[in-house]
């Protein structure tokens, strides 16, 4: 979603307004949060002065994963340097505005980083996320108009500023320009966080950054968004990575995390390792999520275990689809993308468990 | 809304082909409704708005892919929404199948059976089996969540109208969810019972059998009930409300959904669960008549006979007349007449500690809603009147309304409170805009309802005590002229000029300020006639007891604090050998040969003496003070008032037992450090006249001024009025004994 028009929805109400920096980095495979948090924490900071002086607000708060606790500690540091320095507090840089800072640790939900489970748990309540409209820009952190931005926007920001809008524009296609630092894992020589122009192909990105598969081994697909996406297979090798051609080709740009998967994976095993982790971070207040994503993750169980049923893989498909669409927030989405696509591609996988019980007990 | 207020911005809307015009922004879900289009909701309710969570309400707007949820959806110009067709259809089987993939089925012994929201829609939009291969996920089955309520785990549908009641509602915020996923249940907040006095709102609330009442659970169906709709009259608020009886037992009661204009469809659990006391095995069933020191059961004539008698060998002069607040208007009408016509005037209907039971002007529940600031002098709202106190909740959460407590007590109503020492600091507290002021008064002491700073209250109200209080003033049952009112009366019977002194529903000894002054009173008078429905304190002392009906038992009208007349329905039969006071004031009529006013002219007299009392009767205060600031270095009594006192017919409703207020001492930190008691010590309160409370459990809270020990007022078995009137207390540990 566009920050600048992210920022222009703030009503012109004279309430207090904040800033909220996203911190929360907890999608399967994403790990890019985390680096900048750790590497680049005064880039942070002064990406939140560049959004607090933009929106006119006089305290922003950076939500930190709980588990990130050297990251915390090293924004802590940081931010006490910022203070120091004069840019933090009553008078910012001698502007005559004030900026109030504040870092939260979160404990552990992946909900939390939603933005408004995360305003919630700002607000030491549930992590729970809201019913919206009313969306945070009008009706935010407690109660007040909010913007909820991701630590990569706002480390983003200052070079932006720097080097002028073309300069970031230029990169990359145009309906969706830009760098982007994409997280690579799984199934790669050189996995780490790359910084790339939108567009590179999923090819570059996995053969010539990543180091390509290793030694022998034969590609079967890539999540090309973080565990919340649909996987892509070979033929999609040369869809650039952006916005829209990822989309286009069935998937998403997520949280900008690739895992890639060659021949040595059993997709029944990841596809239940994900919707575990679905039905387990699931906050348990809408209906579909919280029953789909518990049903399915037992009827996988059932499968690994041996104990399959011709119906299952309808019956699972038809569960995953049933519960899309109809969630208060996209975790309950997220559920169906990744087994969808694998369960249609590698079905054969998923009927081996049934028609042999489980595969790695009976001998072929 | 008021007639100069603009016309809301209108919207056209079609849903399913039929053309609206509603206001702008209205939400979809109360559209439908309006035009008879079934949206099912669990979480929704109209009251506690939308939540999103259950996700049933899926409607297909045109334009938009997916389905939406049609309780948070704002109507807007244009929208052509269906809320049925084979996408709709297709998103409501789907919820269903995940509601019920876990859900036990086990309603052939639910208590929700039968009136289940999600019974109704798994036969409308279900499926009809399950595809789950698993086992269901066992939970427990019977959580015992605190004294009223039971939670069945399995059958949770994890709503949350429970959860939001207690936070948009009650303000207490003693809900929550706990765990998460397919784990959550529902859970309080501290891991402590749920404690509330209006937890049993949530059984109605909740859309399926998850949380039932104590009370109720396992003991109907639901179709097997004979529902009658009455007034609650365990207070003067005027809660309507549903009574549904099966084998001449209540066993429930419930709120009346339309009652938007007195109980806001809730009810407190003083008026939900008090039913017991109804089919207790105390209850009287034949006149009693004490000869020798022991009771003897006599037939009704005979016993209207000796009253009647005794009044005549009395005369007018030698009679009093005390009670009446728990009677129906009728009845209380009734009396009035029927002691007027022998030309007694000491009769008065005020026995507890309250003198004044209205003001001029009627300010409704709903305009309490409406008010900027609101006053409360004397004992709270939240005791007197629960049910009335959410309007304050309301006010201050949703409009930001101040509160101000003035006195001794504070308001206790969950919400933001500016609480005043005294009066003085009123002026400066209320500034110069306070806007609408609605000013609340338990009826203690002098009037405190003129406002300093040149303010006026737009909104008054006073809280009777007794639930007919304000019918019984306005129709006449107060000290005629030269008459006494009753602290006067108790001491003329003190005093041997009393003959005859008749209690109408009343305990004095309980409740009158004095109880050594009530007691020897009604030891000194030679004949002494109780009507009650036990042997209660106050009859332990009569002569003559007549058994009579409880409000469940007998039909006519009741009075609220607002001046509403409102109906008052028998929903069972009384026990056999058991009358209305109303009967027995109609025999007595006939044995003194007093003609009383036929049935229609009585009506019409009700009415016009409740919409324009006469003036106010001369308001000398119950208590005299004179115990007070004796200056010995004791410590001032303030009575506290709590809606589960457990006198009356609450100390004789085993069932609820556990609500009963146990023997307490609350006390400021400063003074309990200064006698060296701590929390939850054991202490004694002893006053002048040597009685003493013993064993009360010491209760340390700031909000108690210094230099005073709150007692709460009314408890069977710690009664303050024992004390004295206004007393000043010595405040001890209890000593340990080995």
């Amino acid at each position: 979603f566009p920050t600048g028009r992210k920022w222009s929805f703030l009503p012109l109400n004279g309430r207090p307004r904040y800033m909220v920096c996203n911190c929360d980095e907890a999608e399967p495979g994403t790990f890019k949060d985390h680096l900048l948090l750790e590497e680049t924490p005064h880039q942070i900071i002064e990406g939140i002065l560049i959004g607090a002086y933009a929106i006119g607000c006089d305290h922003a708060y950076i939500y930190i994963r709980g588990e990130f606790k050297r990251g915390y500690q090293i924004m802590s540091d940081a931010v006490a340097q910022a203070r120091a320095a004069g840019f933090i507090g009553e008078n910012v840089c001698g502007s005559g505005k004030k900026l109030e800072f504040t870092i939260h640790r979160g404990a552990g939900a992946y909900i939390c980083g939603e933005e408004t489970g995360l305003l919630n748990s700002l607000e030491g309540k549930r992590g729970e996320p809201r019913l919206k409209p009313p969306f945070p820009a009008v009706k935010g952190l407690y109660g007040e108009p909010t913007v909820v931005n991701n630590v990569e926007t706002l480390a983003y920001l200052p070079y932006i500023m720097r080097n002028g809008v073309e300069w970031f524009a230029k990169a990359g296609p145009e309906r969706s320009p830009g760098f982007k630092v994409v997280s690579i894992s799984g199934h790669v020589v050189k996995p780490g966080n790359y910084e790339v122009a939108m567009g590179t192909t999923i090819r570059q990105l996995i053969y010539d950054i990543a180091g390509g598969l290793r030694p022998g081994r034969k590609f079967m697909g890539v999540q090309p968004g973080g565990g919340s996406s649909a996987c892509l297979f070979e033929e999609h090798l040369d869809v650039p990575y952006d916005f829209d051609s990822v989309t286009k080709a069935g998937s998403m740009l997520g949280s900008g995390a690739m895992v890639v998967f060659d021949d040595t994976t059993n997709f029944v095993k990841a596809t239940h390792t994900l919707i575990r982790f679905y039905a387990h971070e699931s906050c348990g207040q809408c209906t579909p999520c919280r029953e789909g994503g518990h049903w399915i993750q037992r009827s996988l169980e059932r499968l690994l275990d041996g104990r399959g049923l011709d119906s299952d893989i309808d019956v699972i498909k038809s569960a995953a689809h049933q519960l899309t669409g109809l969630n208060l927030c996209a975790l309950g989405d997220s559920i169906e993308p990744f087994l969808a696509s694998v369960i249609t591609r590698y079905e054969d996988q998923f009927r081996a468990y049934v028609k042999r019980g489980n595969p790695e007990n009976v001998a072929v | 809304m008021s007639a100069t207020a603009a016309p809301p911005d209108l919207v056209t809307v079609t849903i399913d082909g039929i053309e609206v015009r509603v206001p702008k922004n209205m939400l979809l879900v109360d559209v439908a409704k309006s035009i008879h289009r079934e949206i099912p909701v669990y979480c929704y309710h109209e009251k506690l708005g939308p939540a999103g969570l259950c996700r049933i309400c899926l409607v297909e707007i045109e334009g938009m892919p997916k389905l939406q949820i049609a309780c948070n959806t704002p109507v807007a110009d244009g929208m052509k929404v269906h809320t049925t067709n084979a996408k709709v259809d297709e998103g409501r089987r789907a919820i269903l199948e995940f509601f019920l993939l876990n859900h036990p089925l086990d309603c052939p012994i639910c208590d929700k059976g039968g009136e289940c929201d999600l019974q109704d829609y798994a036969t409308a939009y279900g499926q009809g089996a399950s595809r789950m291969v698993e086992p269901k996920m066992p939970k427990p089955k019977a959580v015992d969540l605190g004294p009223t309520i039971v939670l069945d785990e399995e059958r949770c549908i994890v709503c949350q109208r429970c959860v939001r009641f207690d936070d948009v509602i009650t303000r207490e915020k003693s809900l929550r969810t706990d765990d998460r996923g397919a784990h959550t249940i529902i859970a309080t907040a501290s891991g402590k019972p749920y404690v509330s006095d209006f937890t049993g709102n949530v059984t109605e609330l909740c859309p399926v059998g998850a949380l039932t009442s104590k009370t109720y659970r396992f003991r109907s169906r639901p179709w097997d009930n004979h529902r009658t709709t009455t007034t609650c009259t365990q207070c003067a608020v005027g809660c309507q409300m549903h009574v549904d009886e099966r084998g001449n037992t209540i066993l429930r009661t419930m709120s009346v959904v339309e009652d938007d204009a007195i109980s806001d469809t809730w009810l407190c659990d003083r008026g939900r669960y008090n039913i017991g006391f109804v089919n207790d095995e105390r209850r009287l069933t034949s006149p009693l008549l004490k000869q020798d020191g022991t009771w003897m059961q006599i037939a009704w004539d005979d016993a209207i006979a000796l009253w009647a008698d005794a009044l005549k060998k009395a005369g007018a002069s030698g009679a009093g007349v005390l009670g009446g607040g728990r009677l129906l208007n009728e009845e209380a009408y009734l009396a009035a007449k029927l002691f007027g016509a022998l030309g007694i005037e000491n009769v008065d209907h005020r026995v507890g500690r309250q003198h004044v039971v209205h003001h001029a002007g009627y300010a409704s529940h709903v305009d309490l809603e409406n008010a900027d600031t609101i006053v409360t002098f004397g004992r709270p709202p939240s005791q007197l009147a629960p049910v009335l106190d959410l309007r304050i909740r309301k006010a201050v959460s949703r409009r930001n309304a101040r509160l101000i407590s003035v006195g001794d007590h504070w308001a206790n109503s969950f919400v933001p409170e500016t609480h005043l020492a005294s009066a003085d600091e009123l002026a400066a507290a209320l500034g110069a805009n306070p806007g609408r002021i609605a000013v609340i008064w338990d009826g203690v002491g002098a009037d405190p309802t003129a406002l300093p700073g040149g303010h006026t209250a737009a909104f008054s109200y006073v809280l009777p005590e007794e639930p007919n209080g304000r019918g019984a003033d306005a129709v006449g049952l107060r000290p005629g002229p030269g008459g006494l009112a009753t602290r006067a009366m108790l001491e003329a019977a003190r005093d041997g000029k009393l003959g005859v002194l008749t209690i109408l529903g009343a305990d004095p000894v309980l409740r009158f300020p004095d109880r050594a002054l009530v007691e020897d009173a009604l030891r000194k008078t030679p004949f002494v006639v109780v009507t009650d429905l036990f042997l209660t304190e106050t009859a332990e002392f009569a002569n003559l007891i007549l058994p009579v009906c409880s409000a469940f038992e007998k039909s006519g009208t009741t009075t609220d604090l607002a001046g509403d007349v409102l109906p008052v329905v028998g929903a069972v039969r009384p026990p056999d050998g058991v009358l209305a006071d109303g009967d027995a004031l109609v025999m007595l009529a006939q044995k003194l040969d007093i003609a009383l006013p036929a049935p229609d002219a009585l009506e019409a007299d009700v009415r016009k003496l409740i919409e324009a009392p006469p003036p106010a009767a001369d308001a000398a205060p119950q208590q005299t003070g004179a115990g007070a600031a004796s200056g010995d270095g004791g410590l001032r009594v303030i009575a506290e008032s709590a809606i589960f006192t457990g006198g009356g017919t609450l100390a004789f409703d085993p069932r609820i037992a556990d609500l009963r207020v146990a023997p307490r001492a609350r006390l400021h930190p400063e003074t309990a450090a200064a006698l060296h008691v701590a929390d939850g010590d054991s202490v004694t309160v002893t006053a002048p006249n040597g009685a003493a409370l013993r064993e009360l459990a010491a209760v340390l809270d700031p909000r108690v001024p210094v230099g005073a020990v709150a007692l709460v007022d009314g408890l069977p078995e710690a009664p303050l009025n024992a004390l004295g009137d206004t007393p000043s207390v010595r405040v001890e540990k209890a000593l340990v004994t080995a």
